[in-house]
């Protein structure tokens, strides 16, 4: 057996057609993302090559520190705001049971299947301050006034709590899965012991999600840096450079001026930080775990 | 004894409020979709009086006539479709085979081989689209169905790989034994074996790619140019172009374009559950 | 051994790959396509001329909407011209503005352009264009007959050479709703101290004073050249010229037109949100009555035409200049007008004489200009003064009046005078300006700085 489990042949036969589209469309376009990353090429006509100049820049380029103070901010809303409520939701769900559990399971999830093109468009009529959703509301709760939700300053809120409604569904399914995963022996012999629900909660509940929790808060920082459709949508990473994320940018910069390069530089660091993250978040959990 | 503090909780006060609670959070994930509707229905004027949700005073149907007939609707959603599928059919063939090579053939580079087709999940797809115009230009292939093919099996290739493999390790290991004894050989342990057992974890790789790509347009838009390829995100593109100052018609052709997608994921709702299930926490 | 073969495998298939990639930065005229031609398996015909046989123009467009307004003139163009010559296929990619620059970008970057494209005579998107070679040279003798306006194929040459024409004379106001401003008693603005008093009347009211296009941030770029001119009057478009150039932005009229700019702003001119509404909503304020004034070129004046909007306000759309600013050398008949829009032939096209051949029947004075005006659509930039025929709308009239009555215009606005970087810097500038993150020196600073690299 062990000689046909270790057969070169079919091994190779197996495993080419993926380690061949991987080398082919992630390697290397990644690998022609460094070479351009370090020319000056403005995406016609002839380049040079400038060593580190274009990383230099970077460092020095305000957006895209704010890109990245951007994605902290999503990663914090998702983590904080988002995450929480979808483990509530879904621990409250789980208990409900019969129609109205699987009813609301599946209406949680629906933003998720609509496109972000849909999304964002929606959005941006909302937030219009002239005839929006949400200056209607407004008016007739009293308020007059009309607030410029995508306008300096609040424009990163904005797209935030858009991002945030958006993946609700697909962080409340998770935790759902999770919490469906606890065994119910465990809340009875719980109960017996005489703990109330809040016991349970951080007891019990809490530390079994432990795994769910680790691929949740893993997804939420890799999607936070990863944003990308939704804000170029909603607002082009506007007003002025503010709700740019790294991948926006790079598309701005690469696409709308003539600076390839750069954009391929601000390409490599993105992929750059995304490896390390991904890197240092298992790491932590790794550490943490059992 | 105290039983409520157990899982089920039937006909009390406390089903009550959870399922007040539970209807307005639905309330606040549909509301903006509702209001989609609504005013898709409606002539455009209407948009702009004072009502939050208004009854339009005559269902413009004629909206929907219009994003069904002048767009190109059904050519797009037909590309849409046979895009989909095909990346769909080639990420399963080719997670499964790479998943069983690794978890369970016996090689020494198994580990880093892994590695290497879990890496894409790290990478930023966003990251790629600037060389790989470049290289599929130099290739010949923009605007034909390997550009966006391409890209879109190789980025839902680390999921499916990920998923397939960790629903791999779980079938024991008896069967394939059992038919070694028999004298199959590799490939017929895959085919009649596998294959047939994995029949939840297809269903999740199937719908984690197609929720994947289905919308997906920044790469579609970069790559295709000619109306031949073009799949179903062009058609809202282009709508809220043409007609820009007719919303009530951009908002019928979102709806409609939003459609499939929803029907297919209510009808199928229970195997995406148990998939997310099988995929994200075994993992 | 197994990881040898598998990672050369790996390394074969990135190299070559790459290798591919690297190529394609340096040779820019050489076009290696025979090899790719039989592998390509899209619908595309061969768009080579065979002896005879078909030919095939690609065309790209920035007209998305082939239905109305210039779209439609370019469209009904082509289908004449290939009922006149039936071995002629013309095939339209069109998409919008924003879309259609990234596209552009991304053909120049490949071997694929199209044949014929539209083009902007503009430093800053032309410069860059031309000095890789892609765009074919026009023989500017060709066109001697064909009634161009004094300098407006400028902007299509460079070095004294000609890539493109002209289609349009583009001239930027303020649309203004006749009877919202008599409902409100207000008068046409003479100066721009009777526009802020508009301004708080419209206010007052309820109504959005003058409704502006943030988003694309170049029409808050030209309300600043507009103000400029206002204050430095009819040498200015010389001096700004100088300005972006050399970086020197010492003239005080910069300043003067930016705290004009800050005040009006502060005054509540524009809607709130101004600088994350865009185009299509922006206009839509104004047509559908929430706006008393619209701040866009003259390319719309098909509004007056266009059965969408309802009839009460397109049968009552007047157009003003930017008005005298107290102390300021300008008048209205100093106009920010340039002639932007143009298309141009590929120099790497296949068909490129037959391209050029489409181009010059498109531009024959009684094509393209004849039916622009004609059509209430837009002004092409040509004499079309025969085309007039006695039923144009108010707003078509009111243009022409004001071009031909000019003592001075602007030409290129600044944000287009310098690269495509530049560009982007200065647009960019002019929102953060307008939205209170920058003050004026920080604004002129960056402009200097954007020149500089």
């Amino acid at each position: 057996m062990h000689k046909l489990y270790s057969n070169k042949k079919v091994i190779f036969t197996l495993m080419a057609p993926g380690l061949f589209v991987f080398a082919a469309a992630i390697l290397a376009p990644i690998l022609l993302s460094v070479y351009y990353g370090f020319t000056d090429y403005s995406g016609i006509g002839k380049s040079s090559f400038i060593g580190l100049d274009n990383y230099k820049t970077l460092f020095q380029d305000s957006v895209f520190w704010t890109a990245l103070r951007n994605s902290l901010f999503l990663a914090i809303g998702f983590i904080c705001i988002q995450h929480p409520l979808a483990m509530l939701t879904a621990i409250k769900l789980d208990k409900l049971q019969g129609k109205a559990e699987g009813l609301f399971r599946c209406i949680f999830f629906i933003p998720n299947v609509i496109s972000v093109a849909v999304i964002a468009y929606l959005w941006k009529f909302i937030y219009n301050p002239n005839f929006g959703l949400v200056t209607k509301v407004l008016k007739n709760l009293g308020f007059t006034g009309q607030l410029n939700l995508l306008g300096s300053g609040n424009a990163i809120w904005s797209v935030l709590i858009v991002l945030i409604w958006h993946g609700f569904g697909w962080g409340m399914l998770i935790y759902y899965t999770g919490v469906k995963n606890i065994d119910p022996v465990m809340y009875e012999a719980a109960s017996i012991d005489g703990a109330n629900g809040r016991d349970i909660f951080f007891h019990i509940t809490l530390p079994l999600m432990k795994p769910v929790i680790q691929v949740n808060v893993t997804m939420a920082v890799i999607a936070a840096l990863k944003q990308m459709e939704t804000v170029y949508l909603l607002t082009a990473g506007g007003p002025g450079n503010e709700t740019q994320f790294m991948a926006s940018y790079l598309y701005k910069q690469a696409f709308q001026s003539y600076k390839y390069g750069y954009g391929n530089s601000i390409s490599v660091m993105f992929i750059v930080i995304c490896l390390i993250s991904t890197v240092a978040l298992n790491r932590i959990f790794a550490e943490r775990g059992e | 004894m105290d039983k409520s503090a157990i899982a089920t909780i039937r006909n009390n006060p406390g089903r009550v409020l959870t399922i007040t609670v539970m209807t307005i959070i639905a309330g606040i994930q549909m509301f903006p979709l509702i209001w989609l509707i609504d005013f898709s229905l409606c002539n455009s004027n209407e948009l702009f009086t004072n009502g939050i949700l208004v009854w339009p005073k005559k269902i413009q149907w004629v909206n929907y006539v219009l994003a069904f007939t002048n767009g190109n609707f059904f050519h797009y959603l037909k590309n849409s479709l046979l895009i989909n599928t095909l990346a769909v059919v080639l990420v399963l063939i080719i997670s499964i085979m790479a998943a069983f090579a690794c978890s369970r053939m016996e090689w020494k580079l198994k580990h880093a081989a892994s590695i290497l087709m879990v890496m894409g999940m790290m990478i930023p797809v966003h990251a790629t689209l600037l060389p790989n115009y470049v290289i599929y230009d130099k290739l010949g292939i923009t605007d034909t169905i390997w550009a966006l093919l391409i890209p879109y099996v190789a980025f839902s290739l680390p999921q499916g790989f990920f998923l397939t493999t960790s629903f791999m390790s779980s079938i024991p290991k008896e069967l394939e034994e059992a038919a070694l004894i028999d004298g199959c050989g590799i490939y017929r342990i895959l085919a009649i074996i596998i294959f047939p057992l994995m029949k939840s974890s297809i269903v999740t790789v199937s719908i984690m790619t197609y929720l994947n790509n289905w919308n997906e347009f920044m790469l579609a838009i970069t790559y295709l140019s000619s109306k031949k390829w073009k799949t179903l995100p062009f058609a809202i593109l282009e709508f809220t172009g043409q007609y820009s100052s007719n919303y009530a018609v951009q908002f019928a052709v979102m709806a409609l374009s939003a459609a499939p997608a929803l029907i297919i994921y209510i009808i199928l709702n229970k195997h995406i559950t148990k998939g997310v299930a099988l995929g994200a926490v075994k993992g | 051994m197994k990881k040898r073969q598998i990672g050369m495998l790996l390394c074969a298939a990135a190299a070559a790959i790459t290798l591919a990639g690297c190529g394609s930065g340096k040779t820019k005229t050489e076009d290696t396509k025979a090899g790719q031609e039989s592998s390509k398996e899209t619908g595309k015909e061969s768009s080579q001329a065979a002896a005879g046989g078909d030919v095939v123009i690609k065309v790209f467009s920035n007209l998305p909407d082939r239905t109305s307004g210039q779209g439609l003139i370019e469209q009904t163009l082509f289908d004449q011209y290939m009922e006149k010559n039936p071995n002629v296929k013309i095939q339209v990619e069109a998409l919008d503005d924003e879309s259609y620059k990234t596209k552009f970008k991304a053909y120049a970057s490949g071997s694929d352009m199209p044949d014929l494209v539209n083009a902007w005579g503009q430093p800053s998107f032309l410069d860059e264009v031309i000095d890789a070679g892609l765009l074919a040279e026009l023989n500017p003798a060709d066109y001697n007959d064909y009634g161009f306006i004094q300098g407006a194929l400028d902007g299509f040459s460079k070095d004294g050479k000609l890539y493109g024409l002209a289609r349009n004379t583009d001239v930027m106001a303020f649309y203004y709703n006749k009877s919202m401003f008599e409902k409100y008693g207000v008068k046409v603005p003479e100066t721009y101290d009777d526009l802020l008093a508009a301004v708080n009347t419209f206010k007052a009211a309820g109504v959005i004073p003058v409704s502006m296009d943030g988003s694309d941030k170049w029409p808050l770029s030209i309300y600043i050249n507009a103000l400029y001119q206002q204050y430095n009057g009819s040498t200015s478009s010389k001096e700004i010229r100088e300005a972006v150039k050399t970086g020197d932005y010492s003239n005080e009229a910069w300043t003067k037109s930016l705290d004009q700019l800050k005040k009006s702003i502060d005054a509540g001119i524009f809607q709130t949100g101004f600088e994350t509404t865009d185009y299509a909503t922006s206009m839509n304020l104004f047509t559908n009555g929430q706006a008393a004034m619209y701040y866009m070129g003259s390319w719309e004046m098909s509004m007056a035409t266009n059965e969408n909007i309802p009839e009460e306000i397109r049968n009552n759309i007047g157009v003003f200049n930017m008005p005298a600013v107290e102390g300021g050398k300008g008048t209205k008949t100093d106009l920010t007008a340039w002639n932007g829009g143009g298309h141009a032939v590929t120099a790497n096209s296949k068909v490129k004489a037959e391209a050029i051949k489409l181009l010059n029947y498109m531009y024959q004075p009684e094509n393209w200009s004849k039916l622009c005006w004609e059509k209430g659509v837009c002004m092409s930039a040509q004499n079309f003064s025969q085309y007039l025929t006695g039923k144009e709308t108010a707003l078509q009239l009111e243009f022409v009046d004001k071009v031909n009555n000019a003592t001075s215009i602007s030409g290129v606005t600044f944000n287009d005078l310098g690269t495509n970087q530049f560009k982007t810097v200065s647009e960019d500038a002019s929102v953060e300006f307008a939205i209170g993150q920058l003050t004026a020196k920080d604004f002129t600073d960056k402009l200097a700085g954007a020149m500089k690299k």
